[in-house]
Parts: structure tokens; sequence; C-alpha cells
């Protein structure tokens, strides 16, 4: 059955429409992998899940202080990297694995603050709160003020005492 | 032109076009949107097309025809104007003096090309020219002259270019595969163009022969 020439427009003009949003949505967020893409698409429509078991052996990890484990588990939990809970966890683990009591991994607090920032930006209204009694910090603003602190170089840095500070 | 090429085919070829004009592929894959002066391009390129002939405005745009036609039209015209956008992006070299004097290059051969008035396939010929010699200075000879492992291409245009410093031509270097990726999108630029609705050929009516509207 031939379809009519209104039909043909109008399912043209939505499946371009639907494609120039795809093009658009890739442009903005640039995706590295098809797991970032499939896992964007999903949860731009609410259909995004992790893997609740990964992330539960990243948790476990991230408690023992196995931060490069705890990283693996989080990033199998979270692949399209849309998850702003498991963001927050990884950034979480690259501030506590970069922490030194007389100086700070300025590299793994780069990465911190990457995906502090990924955290916020997934978080509705940009606001992400976790209740973890594990964690001293416990909203992602917190963790960026730290990681952003930690990337400063200050004439605090060279006070002494800075030595007894506790890591959060 | 059929309603399906109008509503389905040219546009998606065109934002293909559009999508793949700004892969570069490094360490990690971007997406770059067109710098202004891509669209400043873009919108020559759209003006040399339709004074050729090579789009006929009126055949996608006009009162006589339906608002869902006119729809699709303009999303023609649109998805065109970015992928050229997008095709000037990706045959600019990315940073230094290159970048400057392509620009400079394009700017003059579309006014150029624009006050010459030429026709549709000599318009298509000549823009199959810019961008292919764009494309092999961009993605073989700056890429040559840019690759810090160099080879035999490098040091006959190290030969060559003896006494220029080549800090002012070195670009950013990309994967290989960019070059294939770029190669495909001119490639489908250039079809996309060619498919366009012209101005020397309208649809013939079912019980008479081709008809010739243009000069």
């Amino acid at each position: 059955m031939a379809l009519s020439e209104r039909t043909i427009r109008t399912f043209g003009l939505a499946g371009v429409a639907a494609y120039a949003a795809f093009v658009a949505w890739l442009y903005v967020h640039q995706p590295q992998t098809i797991q970032e893409v499939a896992g964007g698409m999903a949860a731009g429509v609410g259909a995004y899940r992790i893997d609740q078991q990964a992330f539960d052996d990243g948790l476990q990890f991230f408690r023992q202080d196995q931060f490069a484990a705890s990283r693996a588990a989080f990033e199998r939990a979270d692949p399209a990297g849309q998850d702003a809970l498991t963001q927050f966890y990884i950034a979480y683990g690259y501030y506590r694995q970069g922490w030194g009591r007389l100086y700070d991994d300025a590299r793994l607090f780069a990465s911190g603050l990457e995906r502090v920032n990924k955290a916020i930006a997934l978080a509705p209204g940009g606001r992400l709160r976790v209740e973890d009694s594990n964690l001293e910090m416990r909203s992602a603003d917190e963790l960026k003020a730290e990681l952003e602190a930690g990337l400063r170089t200050e004439p605090a840095d060279f006070n002494p005492l800075k030595v007894f500070r506790r890591r959060k | 032109m059929s309603a399906a090429s109008e509503a389905f085919y040219l546009p998606a070829l065109f934002l293909t076009v559009a999508l793949l004009g700004g892969v570069r592929i490094a360490d990690r894959v971007v997406l770059l949107p067109p710098p202004l002066f891509a669209l400043v391009l873009a919108l020559l390129l759209l003006g040399v097309l339709a004074r050729s002939g090579a789009i006929a405005l009126d055949r996608v745009m006009n009162a006589g025809r339906s608002a869902l036609a006119n729809v699709n039209g303009l999303i023609v015209i649109l998805a065109m104007f970015l992928a050229s956008a997008q095709v000037f992006n990706l045959v600019t070299p990315e940073i230094g003096l290159p970048r400057l004097l392509f620009s400079v290059f394009f700017l003059v051969l579309l006014l150029n090309t624009l006050a010459a008035s030429p026709d549709r396939v000599r318009v298509l010929r000549s823009l199959v020219v810019i961008f292919g010699s764009a494309f092999v200075l961009k993605f073989v000879v700056l890429a040559a002259l840019s690759d810090p492992t160099g080879g035999m291409l490098k040091r006959a245009l190290l030969v060559l270019l003896e006494g220029v410093t080549l800090g002012t031509l070195t670009q950013s270097v990309f994967h290989e595969s960019t070059g294939y990726v770029a190669f495909f999108t001119v490639a489908l630029f250039m079809v996309g163009l060619a498919a366009l609705p012209s101005e020397m050929y309208v649809t013939p009516p079912p019980s008479s022969d081709l008809i010739i509207r243009g000069s």
C-alpha cells in the first residue's frame, strides 16, 4: 500500500527532528563510547539503571580504602556515567586516594574534580546530598570545594601544622 | 524531487554530514561545532548554490505548496546550511597560519564564484576541486608535516619547505581514521549537493519529457 505524500512528509519531519535532536545531543554531551551514547539516551527518557551489584561491590571496596578496585566496580556499575551518586563516590575515591598529609596528588584531585562536576551536572537541580555515615563530606558541593582547595597553591600549604589535618 | 527525498533522504544526509564534519579522533573523540566564520562561509555557499541554480529555492519553498511541504523544504535548506558549515570546519586547518590562509582562500573563492555566476555543473565541479584540494592539503600535507614520528612524505616536504619555520604550519595530530571519516563526509556532502532540487531539471509531468526551465 502506497503511503500518501502527507504521511511521508509528516513522518519525515518527525524522523528528521529526532535525528537532529540526537546530533545536537551528541555535540553537547560528547560521549566517548557506545555505552555512553546508549546510557545517555536511556537517561534522557528516565530508563537508565545502574548495575546495583557492581555498585555495592564498589561501595565495599571504597569503605576498605581500595580505591582503584572501587573505581573499577563503580565504572562497571555506571558504564554510561549517567548516575550522580556513582559519580560522587568515584570522585570521593579520587579525593581519598589523592589526599596526603604533606601534599595532595594533583592528578587524582583533578580527576576527582572532573567527576564531582559531572555528579553535580547530573543531580536534579545540581544538588546532591549523600546520607552515608562513612563520609565526612556528604554533599557534592563540599567535596568540590575540598578538591578545588587541594588543587590551589596557597600560603597555608606551607604551614607545618598542616600535617595534623585529617582526611575527610 | 520526491516527497521522500525532501522529507527523509536529503535532510538525513546533510545532518549526517553535519554530525561527521565535527568528528576529530585523537586520544578521545571530540565533536567540534562550527566556528562563526564557517557559518559565514556556509551562507556564502548557499548564495552561490542558489545563484547557480544548483538549488532552486522556489522548488523547496513557495506559496503554492502546502505548509508541511514548505517546512520540509526549509529543513532541507537548514540541514544543507549546517552541513556546509561543518564541511568548511572540517577542511580548514585547526590552528595557526594555515587556518588563516585557508579561511581567506575560501572567502575569496566563494566571493569570486558569486561574482562569476557560473552554472550548476561548473559550481559543483568547482566545489569538488575546492574541497578536494583543501582535504588533501589538510589531511595529507599538513598532517604529514605535523606527524611527530615523521615519514617519507614529511622528509620530502621538509626539503621543499627548507627555511620555513614549521611552528607556523604544524597542526594538532589526529588519529588517521579522522582523515577517512573526513573523506567520506566530503564525498557525502558532494552527493547531497548534486541531489538538491536544481533549476535545470524539474520533475516531469506524467505525459511529457524533461522540461528545461533554465538557460
